[in-house]
C-alpha cells in the first residue's frame, strides 16, 4: 500500500453559488504555484482536487496545507473497484488505528453494485474480522474510514487540517504597512487568508534603522509569502520626514504625525499599485498612538478603507498567532531600537486632528512625500 | 571602503590565501597518516609550532585550537581539571573577553572561587589589588594583554614577576588575542605560563588559534578523542588553517614596525577627530595602542550606520557583544555612565591602514556627527 495521492478539500468555496468556478480556478492556480519544484500532477474532478504521482508526500502536505482556500487534506490509497481489494486496503489502512471507527462510503459511480450502506456494512465487517480489537461506533468514532467509489476506489482515514480561508486573488488587493514588529505580519496574514493579494510598504530610516532591520522586513515578507503568494514590497526612505517632524513639530505629537505621513504615503503607493485598501496591525490602546483618538487622527488622512484585523486582540493573543504562523521568531530580532530617538517620552494619547493639522503647516508635506515616493525601492518577494 | 574594525577580524594577507590554497590543493593529507605525502602536512605543523613559540619567547609547547575562545577555555578549564578535584582560587579582571569571563562563571558554578579585579579610568587593571588577591590557593591568574574594546595594555611583565614572587605555584595565563605581535611579550621573561593567540586578528584565517604552554603549565584536555596535540586537543589538525596562521605570523613579523605604525595611525585619527568633534571623549589610553574608543554626543549605533553609509566600517563595543542588548561591561568597569556608553564607537586599526584613510574617516565622522547631533531623544 502506497499513499501517493492526496485529496484536497476546499472549505468555504462550496458555499459559493454561480461563481464557484472563479474561486476553484484561483485555488487551482495557487496550488500549482505553491507546488512548483516538487513533482506531482493535479486533477480536478467533480469539485474535488486530487494530487497524484507525489514523490515527497510530507513536502506536498506541508505546502498544500498553507494555501488559503484549502480546508483539509487526506493522503489517499487508490485501488481497483473490487470489494476484496478494497477490504484488503482498508485493513492495511487501519493499521496503527486503535479504539472505535466507522465506515463512511460514498458511491459517486452509481453503476457499482453495492450502495453506500452495503459498502459500509461489508467493509466494516471485514475490518472487524481482521482487527477484533477495534469497535464500531457510528455516532462518535475515533476514526472515519472513508471509501469513495468513483472511476476507481479511494480510501483514507487521516484528515490533516489546513489553513482554510479563500484563494488569494479572489478578494482583491491591499497594501499592508509592514513594520518589522510582531503585529503587522499577523494582520497581513489574516487579510490574505480572506483571499486578498498583498502588497507591503515599509518605512526605512537609515541610519536611524540599520540594513539588518530592512533585511528583517524582507525576511518577514518572505515568510508571509509562503501563505499569501508573491508579495511586492515597497521600501520607502523615511529619514527626511522623521528629521523634519523632529525639528519642527511638538514632541508629544511626533508619533501620531509620523503615522499620518506613513498612511498618506501608503495610500499613494496603494493607489499606484491598484490596491483597494490599507492593512495595519493596530489594536486599540496597545500604544499611545493606537488610542481611539490616535486612530481617528491617522484614519483622517486616508480615503481608502483601512483594515485593522487585530483591533480587538490582546498582545498575547497576537504573539500566539505570530508563533503559529511562524513569524514570531523573526519579529523579535532586536534591530529597531535606534528609532527610539524619534519616540517622545510622553506622547499624546488624545490628539486632535485640528492640532495636528496646525503642526503639519510647519513643514512642506507635499514635497517631502514626493521625495519619499521618488526614492522607493521595490522588491518582489517569493517564498 | 575604509575598514576600521580590525579587532573584530582582519582581511587575510595574500600570502595567507596562497598558503591555504596550496595546502588545500596539494597537502590535504591527514598528518597522522603513515605514508610519505602525509609527512609534508606534518612538517607544516612543526614549522608553525616553531614560529609561534619563537614569536612569543616560549620554549615550551604550542597546542593548535579552533581559535582564541577555545584556547582560553583550555587554559582555564584545563588548569581547573589539573587540580584533580581540589578547590582552587582563580583571579581575572572585570574587562576580559567573554571567552574568559563566561568560562570563569562556569568555574564558579563548579564550586571554585573567582576574584574579578577592577580597572582604572583608562581600562588598565589595578595591579596592587590583583596582587593583594593572590593567596596560597591561587591556581591561575588570567589577564588579557590588550583590551579588545578600549585598547588598554595591561602590565603583563610586572604582574608576572610579582605574582611569582608571591606565589610561585600560581599559573599565569595571558589572553593575547588582541595583543599578539602588537604588544611586546616574552613568555619566559614575563613569567607567562599560558598564552592565547588567534589567527584572524593578525590577517590570518578564522577558525585557527593556539595556546602556548610554558614548562610549568600542565593543563588536562577538555576535548577528548584521537589524542592529537599531545592529547591536549583531539581532532584532525586544521592543516590549511595552520598553514595560513604560519603565513600570517611570518608576513606580520616582516612588516616594518607594525605596532608603531598602527599606533601612529591611531594618533592621527584621534587628533583629527578631536579637531572635527571637540566634544568627543576618549575611552582608554591616550597613546600606545591600536584601538581607539570614543564617546560621541550622538547615539553610537546611529553614527555607526551613518558612517557605514559613508563607507567607513567600525563597531560599537566589540563584535562579540553587539548581538546582546546589555551595555559594555568594559566601559561600565571603567566608570562610564550609560549615556556615555550609548555614544561609544570603536575604531581598531591595522598596520595596513593608511594615513589618507585616517583623514577621510575623521572628516566623515565630523560630517556625520554634525548631521546627527540635532537628533537625540528629547
Amino acid at each position: 500500500m502506497k499513499k501517493n495521492v492526496l485529496l484536497v478539500r476546499m472549505g468555504e468555496i462550496f458555499l459559493k453559488g454561480d461563481n464557484r468556478n472563479f474561486f476553484i480556478k484561483a485555488l487551482v492556480r495557487n496550488l500549482r504555484k505553491s507546488l512548483e519544484g516538487t513533482p506531482c500532477t493535479l486533477e480536478l474532478t467533480q469539485g474535488r482536487i486530487f494530487l497524484r504521482d507525489i514523490e515527497d508526500m510530507d513536502e506536498v502536505v506541508r505546502r498544500v496545507t498553507r494555501v488559503f482556500g484549502v480546508h483539509s487534506v487526506s493522503p489517499v490509497v487508490e485501488c481497483d473497484k473490487d470489494m476484496d481489494v478494497i477490504a484488503r486496503e482498508a485493513v492495511a489502512l487501519m493499521q496503527g488505528c486503535t479504539g472505535t471507527f466507522k465506515c463512511v462510503a460514498r458511491r459517486a459511480d452509481k453503476r457499482f453494485p453495492l450502495d453506500s450502506m452495503q459498502i459500509n456494512e461489508e467493509i466494516g465487517y471485514r475490518v472487524l474480522c481482521a482487527r477484533p480489537d477495534l469497535k464500531v461506533d457510528v455516532h462518535k468514532p475515533r476514526h472515519d474510514l472513508s471509501i469513495e467509489i468513483r472511476e476507481r476506489a479511494y480510501l483514507y482515514v487521516e484528515k490533516i487540517p489546513a489553513v482554510g480561508g479563500m484563494p488569494v486573488g479572489t478578494g482583491g488587493k491591499a497594501m499592508l504597512l509592514l513594520s518589522g514588529g510582531i503585529d503587522s505580519p499577523v494582520a497581513g496574514y489574516m487579510i490574505a487568508k480572506r483571499g486578498v493579494q498583498l502588497h507591503c510598504v515599509h518605512y526605512h530610516s537609515f541610519p536611524f534603522t540599520s540594513e539588518q532591520a530592512k533585511q528583517k522586513v524582507i525576511d518577514l515578507a518572505r515568510l508571509l509569502s509562503a501563505y499569501a503568494g508573491p508579495i511586492r514590497l515597497h521600501i520607502v526612505p523615511f529619514t527626511e520626514i522623521q528629521q523634519e517632524l523632529y525639528q519642527k513639530c511638538p514632541d508629544s505629537q511626533l508619533t501620531v504625525l509620523m503615522r499620518r505621513y506613513m498612511m498618506r504615503i501608503a495610500e499613494r503607493v496603494a493607489r499606484r499599485a491598484r490596491c483597494q485598501a490599507l492593512i495595519t496591525g493596530e489594536s486599540i490602546g496597545q500604544v499611545a498612538s493606537q488610542t481611539m483618538d490616535g486612530l481617528t487622527c491617522t484614519n483622517a488622512v486616508c480615503t481608502l478603507p483601512v483594515f485593522r484585523p487585530l483591533i480587538g486582540f490582546d498582545k498575547t493573543e497576537i504573539m500566539d498567532y505570530a508563533e503559529r504562523i511562524g513569524t514570531y521568531e523573526t519579529s523579535i530580532l532586536p534591530y529597531e531600537d535606534c528609532c527610539t530617538i524619534f519616540t517622545p517620552r510622553h506622547p499624546q494619547t488624545k490628539p486632535r486632528v485640528e492640532q495636528l493639522e496646525e503642526s503639519e503647516k510647519l513643514l512642506d508635506g507635499e514635497t517631502l512625500i514626493q521625495r519619499a515616493l521618488q526614492g522607493i525601492e521595490v522588491l518582489d518577494i517569493r517564498p | 571602503m575604509i575598514y576600521l574594525d580590525n579587532s573584530a577580524t582582519t582581511r587575510p594577507f595574500s600570502s595567507v590565501v596562497a598558503a591555504m590554497t596550496e595546502t588545500l590543493t596539494d597537502d590535504f593529507y591527514n598528518p597522522s597518516a603513515l605514508y610519505a605525502p602525509a609527512m609534508r602536512a606534518g612538517a607544516i605543523l612543526t614549522k608553525a609550532r616553531r614560529a609561534l613559540l619563537d614569536s612569543a619567547g616560549c620554549s615550551g609547547r604550542a597546542v593548535f585550537t579552533s581559535g582564541g575562545t577555545e584556547a582560553d577555555n583550555l587554559a582555564i578549564l584545563g588548569t581547573l581539571r589539573a587540580l584533580r578535584g581540589r578547590k582552587g582560587h582563580f583571579i581575572t579582571t572585570q574587562v576580559e573577553h567573554p571567552a574568559v569571563l563566561e568560562t570563569m562563571a562556569e568555574v564558579e558554578r563548579l564550586g571554585h572561587r573567582v576574584t574579578y579585579i577592577g580597572v582604572d579610568g583608562e581600562g588598565v587593571v589595578d595591579v596592587e589589588a590583583l596582587l593583594e588577591a593572590v593567596t596560597s590557593d591561587t591556581a591561575l591568574v588570567s589577564v588579557m594583554q590588550v583590551n579588545n574594546e578600549v585598547g588598554a595594555h595591561m602590565p603583563i611583565g610586572e604582574i608576572g614577576r610579582r605574582l611569582k614572587e608571591k606565589n610561585p605555584r600560581a599559573l599565569f595565563h595571558v589572553d593575547g588575542v588582541q595583543g599578539y605581535l602588537r604588544a611586546p611579550l616574552h613568555m619566559e621573561r614575563d613569567h607567562v605560563d599560558l598564552y592565547t593567540l588567534s589567527g584572524h586578528k593578525i590577517h590570518g584565517p578564522k577558525g585557527v588559534g593556539a595556546l602556548l604552554l610554558g614548562k610549568n603549565a600542565r593543563p588536562l584536555c577538555t576535548v577528548f578523542g584521537g589524542g592529537q596535540e599531545e592529547n591536549l586537543r583531539s581532532g584532525t589538525e586544521n592543516v590549511p588553517g595552520i598553514a595560513g596562521l604560519l603565513a600570517a605570523v611570518e608576513t606580520f613579523r616582516a612588516l616594518e614596525n607594525p605596532a608603531a605604525r598602527a599606533e601612529a595611525l591611531r594618533g592621527r585619527l584621534l587628533a583629527a577627530v578631536r579637531q572635527g568633534v571637540p566634544d568627543a571623549a576618549l575611552n582608554g589610553p591616550e597613546t600606545g595602542t591600536h584601538i581607539l574608543n570614543l564617546t560621541f554626543p550622538v547615539k553610537g549605533e546611529v553614527l555607526l550606520h551613518a558612517l557605514e553609509g559613508e563607507g567607513v566600517l567600525c563597531a560599537t563595543g566589540s563584535a562579540c557583544a553587539s548581538h546582546k542588548k546589555s551595555k559594555s561591561h568594559v566601559l561600565t568597569a571603567m566608570g562610564r555612565t550609560p549615556q556615555q556608553i550609548d555614544g561609544a564607537l570603536r575604531f581598531s586599526l591595522s598596520p595596513l591602514n593608511t594615513e589618507e584613510e585616517m583623514d577621510e574617516a575623521a572628516s566623515a565622522i565630523a560630517r556625520c556627527v554634525a548631521a546627527l547631533r540635532a537628533f537625540r531623544r528629547r
